[in-house]
């Protein structure tokens, strides 16, 4: 069948709807930046929604978690030996995406005989120099770069409702905590904002999500002594989380 | 730089992946007959058990023979957060053992979700002098480390001892190795058993002023190891691990406890 351009686009075109199909129902990741670095969070079944992958470079993933720790141990791999054989200051995530895992992923994706991945993956970087810049990487290896903050999620709707609101939030000078609890606000808000008929949200509120899911949340610290600046939020700044969320 | 997406199991071996990437330590083999004067050594370095972790001290010297040929060197290299490595021998075998114990940490941590344990920190080391047992045996290579880390499971600060192979030995209260070292050993167990407070109930400040006192002390006696000189800004390295990491002390700091140290009694 792969003979025919034809046959060979719509085998593509299939594979876009399979694989928007898979995602569809993959709670949102959130990346902003905060006056002291950047934040990421997201609700998980499953511990394993954010991660550290080098010393400030930080991300999160939705799909399936097979292809997401795949894809995870890549980056860490290409991360740490570029580390080890040039410099930690050579260890860029546009690098990483550009010349690592994009054209392997668009390569994946297109050969039609193999099982493409079932991946959004959503990065956060501190250069050097303390500025923040956001990733978004598709599944067919197309990848976007973002200055003040990006999502990923299931629904496309959604991912335009939240990166508007979080473009009008002005995360930038906010301090952590009040960061934390915008951008829960917004992951709830977003999803009130959109309808959608075919599918039932299991946790259409913070409420919901609190007690269905692990809410889990990560920064790069611009303020931290260490060389590795990546932090797990504590389950103590969780709580107060949650119990400001649902005040 | 181009990924091929793995289709083993995560191990987080990070010495495993720089084997499956072509990396590997010089066969002693095919290493050339190498002249011993004209490679870089010499030290003294030192750690001992203080009131809140450990102190990790080291001279900034390194020779040739007897060329001082650096006055400035880092002696004392971060591992992790928690963990300092001072090195004694070869640099180049020395800084490169560092950077692969970094990575090798980072590495487990990040890939596995949880840090190394303290347990296996330490095997990693003996296991990369091992690897250069070759070199170390034919005098080109050998490097004598101290491992000083913190365990956060036990929440107690651990020193060790290495010899040229690989074999550890944990240290209760204080080592020193280098060139410079039998000239301090035995002023560190007399200070411990005798002075005026054992090594393990001494502040930062007083152990910090311990360490200078003894670096100069090896500096007056052993070539290979440098004095430190105010005059140019060069001071021993000094750093502590306690329960929330390591710390270096700043070299204002340092010149400071230097100037208080180095005072002679009237």
């Amino acid at each position: 069948m792969f003979e025919e351009p034809f046959r060979w686009l719509e085998a593509i075109s299939t594979r876009h709807s399979y694989v928007q199909e898979k995602l569809r129902k993959g709670q949102p990741v959130i990346a902003v930046p905060y006056n002291e670095g950047t934040l990421m969070l997201g609700f998980s079944s499953q511990p394993g929604k954010i991660f550290e992958l080098y010393d400030r470079i930080a991300m999160g993933g939705l799909g399936h978690p097979a292809d997401v720790e795949r894809l995870r141990m890549t980056l860490l791999d290409l991360a740490h030996l570029e580390g080890f054989n040039r410099s930690e200051k050579d260890v860029t995530l546009a690098r990483l995406l550009q010349f690592g895992i994009a054209p392997a992923l668009k390569q994946n994706f297109e050969e039609v005989v193999r099982a493409p991945y079932l991946i959004q993956l959503l990065l956060m970087e501190i250069d050097f120099d303390n500025k923040p810049t956001f990733f978004r990487v598709n599944y067919d290896g197309h990848w976007e770069s973002f200055k003040n903050g990006a999502v990923i999620a299931g629904d496309s709707n959604l991912v335009d409702v939240v990166e508007k609101k979080i473009a009008a939030a002005g995360f930038a000078t906010m301090p952590l905590d009040q960061a934390l609890l915008e951008a829960c606000r917004i992951w709830e808000s977003a999803k009130q904002d959109i309808e959608d008929d075919d599918w039932e949200d299991p946790a259409p509120t913070l409420k919901d999500a609190f007690e269905k899911w692990t809410l889990e949340a990560a920064v790069l610290s611009t303020v931290s002594p260490r060389k590795a600046i990546y932090r797990k939020i504590t389950d103590a700044e969780l709580e107060t989380l949650k119990s400001a969320c649902l005040s | 730089m181009s990924a091929s997406f793995s289709e083993s199991i995560a191990q987080g071996d990070f010495i495993d992946l720089l084997n499956r990437s072509g990396y590997s330590w010089p066969n002693p083999a095919q290493v050339p007959t190498v002249d011993k004067t004209q490679l870089t050594q010499g030290t003294t370095v030192l750690a001992f058990h203080y009131k809140d972790g450990v102190l990790v001290a080291g001279d900034r010297r390194a020779t040739a023979g007897n060329a001082i040929m650096y006055e400035r060197c880092d002696k004392v290299i971060p591992i992790d957060d928690y963990s300092l490595m001072a090195i004694a021998g070869v640099p180049a075998t020395a800084f490169e053992m560092a950077r692969v114990l970094s990575h090798n940490f980072e590495y487990y941590r990040r890939s596995q979700l949880q840090p190394l344990s303290t347990e296996g920190k330490v095997r990693a080391l003996s296991r990369l002098l091992k690897d250069n047992m070759g070199l170390a045996i034919q005098g080109v290579g050998a490097v004598s480390p101290i491992f000083a880390s913190f365990n956060q499971k036990t929440g107690a600060p651990v020193i060790y001892f290495y010899d040229l192979l690989g074999a550890q030995f944990e240290i209760r209260t204080h080592t020193a190795t280098g060139s410079g070292s039998p000239v301090i050993r035995g002023v560190l167990e007399h200070e411990d058993l005798w002075g005026e407070s054992p090594l393990a109930g001494r502040d930062e400040n007083d152990a910090a002023l311990l360490a200078i006192r003894l670096l100069q002390t090896a500096g007056r006696f052993d070539s290979a190891t440098g004095q430190a000189s105010p005059d140019d800004l060069i001071y021993p390295i000094i750093a502590c691990i306690t329960q929330e990491g390591y710390h270096f002390i700043p070299d204002e700091e340092v010149a400071a406890l230097f100037r208080q140290a180095v005072r002679r009694n009237s």
